[in-house]
């Protein structure tokens, strides 16, 4: 009698459960989908009228497409047979991604699909070529890439919603988008190309950065230089008129005497600083034996045509000292 | 008194076995065919406990989840005859079980029958496509019209197909390896193609600046003679104002000048007759009068 009160209360005892805080249990009687548990202990009736399973409903799931994270090395095994796809303009890329995703509804998640996992995976990969089918490979690399991540997510969750699935997708990550491995070298090569066009423009410009400002210096310099021209020769200009102003008024202060003065003393002053000769005309021979050696001068054709003027003949002749023995000298 | 005691023990085991026998549970993942000597009598759809009759009756159960069937890659050519290798899976749930069981019973049986099916309906529909118009948006109505193909040619099956997606969709290697060329060969082009217009934009910018300085130089070269002859033209002016007071001086003032200048640097030569007039006391003498 003790015994079977034994064995009954064994029995009842085998239907306590602990449910986990990241868990939810989900209790089914004779197999039909029941009532739902809360974290902690808890009891159902005992087997074979309930039974209890748990998943791990706050669990952010991953589901790797186009490599394998291997937690014991660093770095992922990729998967040439996931990543590589085709795109919208019929290039192939290479992507890898991340789908994250939690249950959402337990029961669902359950009872209403077979395999959930594999199906987050194929549906996931299905959303993600048919989103890359329609994008062109350049945008895919570049800017393009939140807008993937945003419509596999979107298209997947509508899926999934479709499926009954019980899951919702949380995130989609592209974790790498780059051209395929045979092929990445030549798309290195146009950046490279755009830093060498780059740098070409970079050059030219400095170069037009050395030459212009130089030339404008150059300009601002011929035009000051030419500015102080003409002022010089307006000062010029203004100096001499009034130096003839002041000549003017003391001529006209005494005119006869003035002129006089003055073509006096500019023949003194040339007469002293040019090698003056006296010439008679009427002394004929005298014209070859000149000093030709020195600088012919060119003011002498202006006086030497003597007017044959019936004067008495020259007895002079002036020459400069210092200067070597002139042959004339012989008319006196 | 032990006879009725083993008698009670064999009619509790009989009760327990015939009790065993006449109930089932049907998981809530599951739908069950109650069969009456291979003869369907009841089909259950809900799940939980049920009762048959023992012996005579036995359960097959059937899925009654989301099922997925894959097709690995097969090669279907396109209609503008380029060849895809196609990855695709059906998403299909068991609807009636007996016309299920009936049709083909098994799960490996709905699996052949399903693949065999599902390819030639892509065969079919991919045919009439274009590759760009299986990669970009159409897909989608071209997944939808494979679908309705498929649940159409599966009617008698007890399966009701609810997707049928293209999971990959790839070209064969030969051509794979066409379009790495051509992408190599058009990166080419897009390298060379910088490169040729960071040299055009390169001249450009040197072209242009040469051109500034050389118009720069010559604006400022207009601008120096304009402003020197500014320059003469008020010294002309201011020359022409002080000069026109009286002119007959001014020629002898200038001529005067002029002389001096000549003469005035030690090399130039002058040669004059006695009879000139500044010369004239060298023949006379000088009187008080004037001559």
């Amino acid at each position: 009698m003790l015994l079977a009160l034994g064995a009954v209360a064994l029995w009842l005892a085998s239907g306590l459960y602990r449910v986990q805080p990241d868990e939810l249990g989900v209790v089914l009687r004779f197999g039909a989908y029941d009532y739902r548990t809360q974290p902690g202990l808890n009891w159902h009736l005992p087997w074979p009228i309930e039974s209890v399973e748990l998943p791990k409903v706050t669990r952010i799931n991953r589901t790797e497409i186009g490599y394998r994270s291997d937690p014991r090395r660093q770095g992922n095994a990729d998967v040439p047979a996931e990543s590589l796809m085709l795109t919208g303009d019929e290039n192939i890329i290479d992507i890898n991604v991340s789908i994250f995703w939690k249950i959402d509804n337990a029961v669902d998640y359950l009872f209403n699909v077979r395999g959930p996992d594999a199906l987050v995976k194929a549906v996931a990969e299905s959303s993600l070529r048919e989103v890359i089918g329609r994008t062109p490979i350049q945008p895919a690399l570049t800017q393009a890439r939140a807008q993937i991540e945003t419509d596999v997510m979107k298209q997947t969750q509508e899926i999934m919603h479709r499926y009954k699935a019980g899951i919702e997708i949380t995130q989609v990550q592209l974790q790498k988008v780059d051209p395929p491995a045979a092929v990445v070298e030549s798309f290195r090569d146009v950046q490279r190309a755009n830093t060498d066009a780059e740098r070409m423009r970079n050059e030219a410009e400095s170069y037009r950065n050395d030459i212009v400002p130089r030339a404008r210096g150059d300009a601002a310099r011929l035009i000051a230089e030419a500015q102080g021209e003409k002022q010089a020769a307006i000062a010029l200009a203004t100096g001499e008129a009034q130096r003839f102003d002041s000549v003017l008024k003391a001529y006209q202060a005494a005119k006869d005497v003035t002129l006089k003065r003055m073509y006096i003393d500019t023949m003194r002053d040339i007469m002293t600083h040019a090698h003056t000769l006296v010439v008679d005309d009427r002394l004929k021979g005298l014209v070859p034996f000149l000093p030709l050696n020195a600088p012919e001068p060119k003011a002498a054709p202006a006086t030497t045509p003597a007017r044959p003027a019936a004067r008495p003949p020259a007895q002079s002749v002036l020459s400069q000292p210092g200067q070597p023995v002139q042959p004339t000298d012989n008319g006196q | 008194m032990s006879r009725a005691l083993i008698a009670a023990i064999a009619a509790v085991i009989v009760l327990l076995v015939v009790t065993s026998a006449s109930l089932f549970t049907v998981n809530q993942t599951q739908q069950a065919l109650v069969t009456q000597f291979g003869r369907v009598v009841e089909v259950v759809t809900q799940p939980g406990l049920h009762v048959k009759t023992p012996f005579v009756q036995s359960v097959l159960t059937f899925d009654r989840r989301l099922l997925t069937v894959e097709q690995p890659g097969q090669e279907v050519i396109l209609g503008d005859q380029r060849r895809l290798i196609v990855d695709s899976f059906a998403v299909f749930r068991i609807t009636n079980p007996l016309l299920y069981y009936q049709a083909v019973g098994t799960a490996e049986g709905i699996r052949g029958r399903l693949n065999s099916v599902v390819s030639g309906s892509l065969r079919r529909v991919l045919g009439n496509n274009k590759l760009l118009d299986v990669l970009s948006a159409d897909r989608d109505r071209i997944m939808r019209r494979i679908r309705d193909e498929v649940n159409s040619e599966m009617h008698g099956f007890g399966i009701a197909v609810d997707d049928v997606r293209i999971r990959r969709a790839d070209l064969p290697e030969e051509n794979t390896q066409a379009i790495l060329q051509r992408m190599q060969s058009e990166r080419h082009r897009v390298a060379a193609q910088q490169r040729a217009e960071g040299a055009e934009a390169s001249l450009k910018i040197r072209a242009d600046a040469a051109r500034d300085r050389t118009v720069l130089l010559a604006d400022a070269r207009a601008k120096a003679d304009n402003l020197r002859g500014e320059g003469e033209a008020q010294a002309t002016d201011i020359y022409a104002k002080a000069f026109n007071r009286d002119p007959h001086f001014f020629a002898i003032w200038r001529t005067l000048q002029g002389y001096r200048e000549a003469f005035d640097k030690g090399n130039a030569r002058l040669v004059l007759t006695p009879d000139n007039d500044y010369l004239r006391y060298l023949q006379s003498q000088p009187t008080p009068t004037a001559p």
